[in-house]
């Protein structure tokens, strides 16, 4: 959660905060607050969310944005954002999966801000203010999206598992590479693992996806 | 993972006194620990290598994201500076080209995406002894060092004392290679050091990778302006993702007359430390790069390789990377 | 009869005349597939039913079930090869808030075999607690000698391994005599080939959700291979009569082919003590560990072959590395004949956790050794290594099957352009091509029930509780109705995976389709006798014999009328059918061939394969899209299992060093060839065979043999690592010079 320093800043710290600041704590929103300050008390403003320098821990609920929801739901520190979607999140949010849960698969793939990430690999507690999105944010069987559609024609997936992860992260890929050649789409798409073997079937889904998006203008 | 409180960090001086340890006598393993985008420092918690008691937020602190013109032609990265964003900087891509390819050539879109600059510095090894909880390496305070007289092919053949892990940076190779500083931040305020001495060998430390002590937090990274030309070649056994198996930083800059006037060669993935090659650097100076004085200069460079039992495969491969990127410098 | 004339109105411009035209139609008066090339939707290209589905997030696995009130279950397994426990703790277990129970598995006192063995349980209310509860159990171990390497475990004086040293045959053949018969010929090769163990690395780690709340029954959900070998194992646990529902599952690869697994049955015994349901999850580690293993493997060859291409004699003696399991390996000399054949074969036993199935279990290994053998032989003896093998191949079916094969195999990866010389090409990329062939039974068994049910509505059901493991089940289940009763795929729902419906056999051997789609069949056509039957007094037909279904529509007597308005002469209650195996419909035998091109860098001992195809034969094809991704599927895992993976143990420590997915190297993007599926349509048989397993087995072969053809380095130990083609460069150049 980067923030912008703003012009008053001293120069060596980030906020213009100094140490005697921030031994105080929680009276830290007492103070004229930069923007810094503001941004995190919204998030402060739910129950038990963080605030800065403030140590939490324990059991807290937070407010995570999934699918253009807003959901509160009870974590721990050191609940992964796919443990708080599939476990802790009710009804749960089972798109992503769980593999291997040590970033080397992709089955867990989410969109934070644009860009995809391994939801096992990130804590949910440091997912506060993102705009998380998942493959069922992406669309649904009634309205498939043109990534999913192509998916679907092209038959690239066998057991499923690793489907979700992979439909999430072509998403995120051709919105920034809408004209990919066959060898960019694989250089994107190298973080995603299939045991079933569908890799050339997804390259093809990709690719006719890529098209369809081009001719709709999106 | 353990439980642990967590801190969004407002600023250098609060992430740093957060991160004081309780006990500085304390197991290093279990002290307080900063986090930019966890990918390493999560798995490691996960595997409970690492049980930090508080993890301190870097990226709530403002500016530390940041890619900013040194005034001078070069560059100032921010410890919380994405790897994406660091390749897809459009300065580092016109500046420092090599540097851009080591950012590539990191493991995974979504790892790139979160990982930060800072936390590839100064992740752990990936040793598979050293990754095992149930292992009791020397590098966790165990007895002995298994890679040595173990499954080693992926180890150092490189002798830097008794652990024999590999640095896994891609990053850092690249950035001694050009010359780069880095910004420490401790109790008693900054220091800038070169690159080349953040880096510490078993010999110095086996507990440890790097200089920093407990409760210190790396937050910028200075490359300075060069008109060198750079390139970083990684070869992976698996393409898609993986780490090393060996790696070459070269920078190198040309005289008018396509003769070499300063070379800087760094390897990756062949010891415990980015390993500069001096020698060999010194073999080019003067020399227009022919596809001879390329492999007189890679046969130098590992001239002083000390193999293990299932690496020594490592030295013929280094050699032809060293080959091949002084060669594509020269195009 | 199998033609009939069927009376259908007169269309002119699409609008009935008021005339009566009359069509031909195939009826065979029991349930039959018909001629291959005149289906409609089977041996066709069909969307897979569930894909819509798989692509959102909404397909249900039991990794993904939430129940009410559901607890988290964890296990604790041995960290040591081999020790005797000494005692469990878990005292501090009990006392974390939210562990609700504490099992031990092992009892103080017993005995440890492999790394991984579960050796207590725990149930809490988060996953993060069962884990905190599972790492308070204080475990104390003795730790006792172990052997985890095959070279070891033939030591003499090695510690022997749970039933002692390993089960083998006496030898077939007359060793002596075969050997002799060896030395006596033009080319002799005399060489040893190692496979590690494998690792199915099926996504979904093995699963099960215990549903029971301590009322008189419950469901168990489960990733399994078969779903009706749920209710047995949990009905002994739970005690009550139990539902086993597999809806999705996420791979498995021969892995989940057992009843309810470790993980079942201590999901089981805690949701029994607590009455709470009980999910419990493999780790990715316990995945590797624990959960069972594709056998390693040492063969060890003396053979050889005549200048005129026939392969004279070859001795076997070969072990199969199945940890404390059978590890059975596939007889050699696999696909080939020779005169003079000794084979032994011998299981030996190691500190590590059993084999099981794994997609053509046995197969793979031998077929990489034979097939390296055979290269070999043909490389010595100067002829083209396509011809040396169509030169002993058996003359039968079998063999003709392959003959065809390995043309169309050769032509589609360009055989005519290969270099010949091995390592001839210019600079260090080096291509080269290489084959190899392979041979599967599968065959369906009398074992699936189906049902297919028609409503007064018109909509249509068909159930059966088999699983479909991402093979494309359900999309033939719902295909073979469709086509049998003339109508789109849209118009039929097919519900699977539950043992509340008809039962099925478990997916191994390559044997669901063969056993399921007979059956489904068979009830879609006793539903369509059975419909036509109510059907024909509405359109005034004397019989129903005289109706037909297609289009949507129901005709017959010069009328065509839409289907929904057939089916009102469908009683209230519905109209059931079943089906029953029928072994007309069902056959086994399937062959197989693999060629790979490959392009080795030989300055770095990177290996790239570029193409590689697979023909592949099946009998009727249910769908030929699927079909394709099957063998897309097998070629992949067969490019794994040449270039990335294997199970490395460290001898001294008796623990694996790569139990995770950094290190055990699957294929991804970046490896991905150019693949060509080839469907063998050359196959004539018009009866269901299965094809999963026989595509997963001749590119292991086929890639090594590239790399050979490529740069010159036999490699005789997968994985085919930059390391091997390095050193193996360097053996070449000290042996030239």
């Amino acid at each position: 959660m980067a923030v912008k320093s703003n012009s008053r800043n001293k120069p060596g710290t980030a906020t213009g905060m100094t140490r005697r600041t921030v031994l105080k704590g929680v009276g830290l929103a007492a103070v004229a607050a930069p923007p810094l300050l503001s941004r995190v008390a919204r998030a402060a403003d739910a129950p038990g969310a963080t605030s800065v320098d403030q140590p939490i821990s324990g059991s807290i609920t937070i407010t995570l944005n999934i699918n253009d929801k807003d959901h509160q739901v009870a974590v721990e520190p050191r609940t992964t954002l796919l443990s708080a979607l599939r476990d802790r999140l009710d009804p749960p949010i089972t798109g992503p999966k769980l593999v291997c849960n040590a970033n080397t698969c992709g089955a867990c793939t989410v969109i934070a801000n644009g860009r995809n990430i391994y939801g096992c690999s990130v804590l949910a507690v440091d997912m506060i203010g993102k705009k998380i999105t998942t493959v069922e944010g992406i669309g649904t069987p009634e309205n498939l999206s043109p990534v999913q559609a192509a998916f679907v024609e092209k038959d690239a997936m066998m057991c499923g598992f690793c489907t979700d992860g992979f439909v999430t992260s072509t998403t995120a890929f051709l919105k920034k590479n809408p004209n990919p050649t066959l060898d960019e789409l694989k250089q994107g798409l190298k973080g995603n693992f299939c045991r079933c073997g569908t890799y050339p079937r997804i390259f093809e889904a990709a690719l006719a996806a890529a098209k369809v998006l081009k001719a709709s203008g999106k | 993972m353990n439980n642990f409180e967590w801190a969004n960090a407002s600023s250098i001086e609060s992430a740093v006194k957060l991160l004081q340890p309780v006990d500085p006598q304390g197991d290093p393993d279990e002290m307080a620990r900063p986090i930019g985008g966890g990918q390493d420092l999560l798995t490691s918690m996960k595997e409970y290598l690492v049980r930090p008691p508080r993890v301190v937020n870097l990226k709530t602190i403002a500016g530390l994201d940041q890619i900013k013109p040194d005034g001078k032609g070069g560059l100032r990265i921010g410890a919380t500076v994405t790897i994406t964003d660091l390749y897809e900087n459009a300065d580092v891509q016109a500046k420092f080209p090599g540097l851009a390819e080591a950012a590539t050539s990191i493991a995974s879109p979504q790892i790139r995406n979160v990982g930060t600059v800072g936390g590839n510095l100064c992740q752990r090894p990936r040793c598979w002894y050293f990754r095992l909880e149930s292992v009791q390496c020397i590098k966790k305070g165990g007895p002995v060092c298994y890679a040595a007289g173990g499954q080693n092919k992926y180890n150092a053949i490189f002798n830097t004392g008794p652990s024999k892990i590999v640095h896994p940076s891609d990053l850092a190779p690249m950035l001694i290679a050009l010359g780069a500083t880095v910004t420490i931040f401790g109790t008693e305020g900054a220091r800038t050091i070169p690159m080349d001495t953040f880096f510490t060998t078993p010999n110095q430390d086996v507990r440890k990778e790097n200089i920093l002590k407990d409760g210190e937090i790396v937050t910028e990274v200075q490359v300075p302006a060069t008109t060198a030309r750079s390139t970083y070649l990684k070869f992976k056994e698996r393409e898609s993702y993986d780490f090393a198996l060996s790696a070459v930083a070269a920078v190198v800059e040309f005289a008018l007359d396509k003769t070499v006037r300063n070379a800087r060669l760094v390897l990756g993935g062949v010891a415990s430390i980015p390993w500069h090659v001096p020698a060999a650097e010194k073999s080019l100076i003067g020399k227009t790069i022919t596809e001879d004085n390329a492999a007189a200069a890679a046969t130098l460079a590992l001239a002083n390789a000390k193999p293990l039992e299932f690496n020594a495969y490592k030295v013929p491969l280094t050699e032809t990377l060293i080959r091949r990127a002084l060669l594509k410098l020269n195009a | 009869m199998a033609t009939k004339t069927i009376k259908v109105p007169k269309m002119l411009n699409g609008a009935p005349t008021g005339e009566v035209d009359t069509i031909q139609v195939e009826d065979y008066g029991v349930a039959t597939w018909g001629p291959k090339t005149k289906h409609r939707l089977l041996n066709t290209h069909l969307p897979r039913v569930d894909a819509p589905n798989k692509t959102t997030g909404t397909a249900i696995y039991t990794h993904d079930v939430k129940v009410p009130g559901m607890l988290h279950g964890r296990l604790v397994t041995s960290i040591h090869a081999h020790a005797r426990i000494t005692s469990i703790d878990i005292s501090a277990a009990q006392k974390i808030p939210g562990v609700k129970a504490v099992l031990p598995i092992v009892a103080a006192g017993g005995e440890v075999i492999y790394e991984g063995q579960a050796v207590a349980a725990v149930a809490a209310t988060t996953p993060e607690i069962a884990l905190d509860g599972a790492r308070a159990i204080v475990v104390k171990y003795q730790v006792l000698p172990h052997v985890v390497t095959v070279d070891d475990a033939l030591k003499p004086g090695a510690p022997t391994v749970g039933r002692g040293p390993g089960r083998g045959g006496n030898g077939q053949g007359n060793q002596q005599q075969v050997e002799a018969a060896v030395a006596a010929c033009d080319a002799v090769v005399e060489a040893e080939y190692r496979t590690p163990i494998l690792h199915h690395c099926c996504l979904e780690t093995h699963a099960v959700v215990a549903d029971f709340r301590g009322g008189p029954n419950a469901t168990v959900y489960v990733s399994t291979q078969a779903t009706f070998g749920i209710p047995g194992d949990a009905q002994r646990e739970l005690g009550v009569p139990v539902t086993g529902v597999v809806t999705h599952m996420g791979g498995g690869f021969g892995s989940k082919g057992g009843g309810i697994g470790v993980v079942g049955q201590w999901a089981c015994r805690l949701a029994k003590q607590l009455n709470t349901p009980v999910k419990m999850v493999n780790t990715r580690r316990e995945e590797f560990l624990m959960t069972g293993n594709g056998p390693g493997s040492l063969h060890k060859f003396k053979a050889g072959a005549n200048k005129n291409g026939t392969l004279v004699a070859i001795s076997t003696i070969q072990y199969g590395m199945g940890g404390i399991g059978n590890g059975g390996i596939a007889a050699q000399p696999y696909s080939y004949v020779a005169q003079n054949v000794f084979r032994q074969s011998t299981s030996v036993n190691t500190h590590e956790d059993s084999s099981v199935p794994m997609r053509a279990p046995g197969h793979p290994q031998a077929c990489f050794a034979m097939e390296s053998l055979m290269d070999e032989l043909a490389y010595k003896i100067g002829m083209d290594p396509v011809e040396f093998r169509k030169k002993n191949l058996p003359n039968n079916a079998n063999g003709t099957a392959w003959h065809r094969q390995l043309d169309a195999g050769a032509k589609a990866i360009g055989w005519a352009n290969r270099n010949a010389t091995p390592g001839g090409g210019a600079g260090p990329l080096k291509r080269g091509m290489g084959c190899a062939i392979g041979s599967w039974g599968g065959g369906g068994r009398a074992q699936c029930v189906v049902d297919v049910k028609i409503s007064q509505d018109g909509s249509v059901l068909v159930t059966s509780g088999s699983q479909d493991l991402g093979t494309g089940t359900r999309t033939y289940v719902r295909a073979i109705v469709a086509e049998e009763l003339g109508l789109d795929m849209t118009a039929v729902v097919e519900k699977i995976g539950s043992t509340a419906y008809g039962n099925a056999g478990g997916s191994g051997g390559s044997t669901t389709t063969a056993s399921l789609a007979p059956a489904v069949k068979d009830a879609a056509y006793n539903a369509r006798i059975a419909l036509a039957k109510l059907v024909a007094p509405l359109l005034g037909a004397a019989s129903a014999d005289e109706v037909w279904f297609d289009k949507g529509q129901a005709m017959g007597n010069g009328k065509s009328i839409p289907w929904k308005q057939a089916c009102a002469a469908v009683p209230a209650a519905g109209l059931s059918a079943r089906g029953q195996f029928v072994g007309a419909l069902s056959g086994n035998g399937a062959h197989g061939a693999s060629f790979a091109e490959v392009e080795v860098d030989t300055d770095t001992g990177h290996v790239r394969v570029t193409k590689m195809c697979h023909v592949q034969d099946g009998g009727l094809i249910m769908n030929r899209l699927t079909a394709e991704s099957q063998i897309n599927g097998g070629m992949i895992q067969s490019l794994g299992m040449a270039l990335f993976e294997g199970r490395v143990m460290d001898p001294a420590l008796g623990i694996m060093l790569n139990p995770a997915f950094n290190d055990y190297k699957l294929p991804g993007a970046m490896e991905m060839p150019e693949l060509i599926p080839i469907i063998d349509d050359g196959d004539e048989r018009n009866v269901v065979i299965g094809i999963a397993e026989p595509a997963n087995i001749p590119g292991c072969g086929a890639v090594a043999n590239a790399v050979f053809n490529a740069c010159g380095v036999r490699v005789r130990e997968t994985p085919i690592t930059p390391d091997k083609i390095l050193n193996g460069l360097i053996e070449l150049r000290r042996a030239k010079a």
